[in-house]
């Protein structure tokens, strides 16, 4: 790809940065919390383009790396909550645990109710932080040794994948003495870093979800950049010609599978800190389907793109919930906008805006963008 | 020397029938081998043996010297075995260039591509692919975008610079005109010599233009093998597959 493409994607990218960057000039802080959600949904999309636009693997449970991210911040920063740590124990003890303790147990995070031990390292926030991060990308690689390793392809992996997230809501949903149950993790403390403590409604916290977006983006798209990205493509456009040329396909598809559930992981971390709570509805389907929305509107061939459209959608999202008449037709109007992008803009926003530039940027490229994009 | 490629009793048995039944046959380096036979004589299975698409029930597949019977698919690519399909097989969605960056990566694993550039020595090489083949003036362009026959050379190219010591190709003129046919018969005129190949094809023309040594299979086993004068007057080859006409 030539001179003035390449250039303008930089272009995008940094463009973006900044605008991320200079935002709390222009909005108070209330504002601003709810835009950090929306950059945490961004990273989702940004994840979701990865695998499937990049690996041509549609997840439909992304959400499950979500939830995991979510969760294991919400565990550390629970019991780092005033209530957890006035339950007359040495160590905190979640208030739910409490409800939920057999009678007769001891109020101790050890041993209050089955399970509850699993709580226990996570009484160091770092211990959050990295499980959160780090689970998700571990699963992902053996949910990616078994899936791809059968040579299991196209609408099975997302059965399956489908599958996992709703049984892993199950059991969450099931295991109230350990997770709260269906009302999940709330009145979290604050992460603290050196003394810092990232209030949500605090433009600290806005930065810390800004840069923590600009480098997912700017490092996913260095890594498709790579040769292994190169590689990656091949494999999505055909599977067989990569194996025939000497490389193990299952690998490649599982790195960037677990590449993109760290991702995920650590938007559902960020979105805990900034949120205040998890709940079991990260892992409803309706959320991972939602997900897949976002990046096919933004565009799943682009990373920034289906970060973009993730972020817009929701911001639309928010002003037409304001708006009570429009409430209601929300998720007719969200399908209606699927539909229509899928149609006439299979490459999302992105592609729109990529054949939009070309043309400007004269004859020449125009033509070259143009068989980019496939036509 | 040891034989580029070497078969030896090869079977395989699809629960009862046996595609490929007992065939042997010796390839030397740098040598051109032009598979001949009738519809269901094994030709297409045998190159799925070699390749490892199907698994062998019986005998052995040597690649310069090495035995890769069994591998998978990747590793027998990594021995040394590139192949061409019936069906042109390149990555669509990536520009020419890139189909050949891909196809030149010496190291397979994840983490020895997690690098930018191209040597210059890979530079170098990449544009002398380009110029064998072609395809210098669509370097950019994206292979979906290609023609039938400008596809089917950039997939020979992918195997040239992939740099397999044996190459299968699966009726490499498939659908050409006579201008592409010419061609591709020159791009592997070119292929011999550096490579050992063994071609299945049917256009007789196309077959006189590369063939050095023909085999003929017949339901799975070897029923001639030599020259093209040889086998055009070979009389059972006459009666199990050519016809009274001989080779047209």
């Amino acid at each position: 790809m030539a001179g003035p493409l390449t250039n303008y994607r930089f272009w995008a990218y940094a463009g973006f940065a900044i605008l991320l960057l200079a935002l709390p000039l222009v909005g108070d802080e209330f504002w601003l919390n709810r835009v950090a959600k929306y950059l945490c949904y961004g990273m989702l999309g940004a994840a979701v383009a990865l695998t499937w636009g990049y690996a041509g693997v549609l997840n439909l449970g992304q959400g499950l790396f979500f939830g995991i991210g979510a969760y294991a911040m919400a565990m550390a920063l629970k019991l780092k909550s005033y209530t957890s740590l006035q339950q007359g124990s040495d160590q905190p003890v979640p208030d739910f645990m409490l409800w939920n303790a057999q009678p007769g147990a001891p109020t101790e995070l050890c041993c209050i109710t089955p399970g509850s031990w699993m709580w226990l390292p996570f009484q160091w926030q770092w211990t959050g932080v990295i499980v959160a991060v780090v689970l998700p990308a571990i699963l992902a690689g053996i949910m990616g040794r078994i899936i791809f390793g059968q040579r299991i392809s196209g609408v099975f992996v997302s059965i399956i994948t489908l599958a996992l997230v709703l049984l892993v809501r199950l059991v969450v949903t099931d295991a109230q003495p350990l997770t709260n149950g269906f009302n999940g993790l709330t009145d979290l403390g604050w992460l603290t870093v050196f003394g810092h403590e990232f209030d949500p409604y605090a433009k600290g916290t806005y930065y810390l979800v800004a840069v923590a977006l600009i480098l997912v983006l700017g490092l996913s798209r260095l890594l498709v950049a790579t040769r292994a990205g190169t590689i990656l493509q091949a494999t999505r456009d055909s599977d067989t010609r990569a194996l025939y040329l000497g490389y193990d396909v299952p690998a490649y598809q599982t790195f960037f599978f677990a590449v993109s559930a760290a991702i995920a992981g650590l938007a559902g971390m960020l979105y805990v800190i900034v949120s205040e709570f998890a709940s079991p509805s990260f892992l409803e389907l309706s959320f991972s389907i939602t997900m897949v929305v976002w990046a096919a509107v933004g565009g799943r061939g682009s990373i920034l793109g289906a970060a973009v459209g993730a972020i817009l959608i929701n911001m639309i999202e928010a002003h037409v919930s304001e708006t009570e008449s429009l409430v209601e037709a929300w998720k007719a109007i969200i399908g209606l906008l699927f539909v229509v992008t899928v149609i006439y803009l299979p490459k999302g926003l992105a592609g729109f805006a990529h054949e939009r530039i070309a043309r400007l940027a004269g004859p020449r490229a125009a033509l070259q963008l143009k068989e980019e994009a496939g036509q | 020397m040891t034989a580029a490629l070497m078969l030896d009793g090869l079977a395989v048995d699809f629960s009862g029938f046996r595609a490929v039944d007992g065939v042997s046959m010796a390839v030397e380096q740098g040598e051109l081998r032009v598979l001949l036979g009738a519809n269901g004589a094994g030709k297409t299975t045998l190159m799925d043996l070699i390749s490892g698409k199907t698994r062998a029930t019986e005998g052995k597949v040597l690649v310069q010297g090495r035995d890769v019977t069994g591998l998978r698919e990747h590793r027998i690519a990594r021995a040394g075995v590139g192949r061409k399909f019936q069906i042109p097989s390149v990555f669509s969605g990536l520009t020419v260039r890139q189909n050949l960056e891909v196809a030149q990566s010496k190291r397979p694993s994840v983490w020895s591509n997690l690098r930018f550039a191209l040597g210059m020595s890979e530079k170098a090489r990449l544009g002398e692919v380009l110029e064998l083949i072609g395809l210098e003036a669509e370097a950019e362009r994206e292979a979906g975008l290609l023609s039938h026959g400008q596809t089917q050379w950039l997939e020979l190219g992918m195997l040239m610079i992939q740099d397999a010591s044996v190459i299968l190709l699966d009726e490499p003129t498939a659908g050409m005109t006579q201008g592409e046919t010419a061609k591709t018969a020159e791009i592997i005129n070119r292929l011999k010599g550096r490579h050992t190949l063994l071609v299945v094809e049917h256009d007789m023309a196309f077959v006189r233009d590369i063939a050095e040594r023909i085999t003929v299979l017949h339901l799975g086993r070897v029923l001639a093998e030599g020259n093209v004068a040889f086998i055009e007057n070979h009389p059972e080859v006459k009666a199990a597959y050519l016809g009274k006409q001989g080779i047209a």
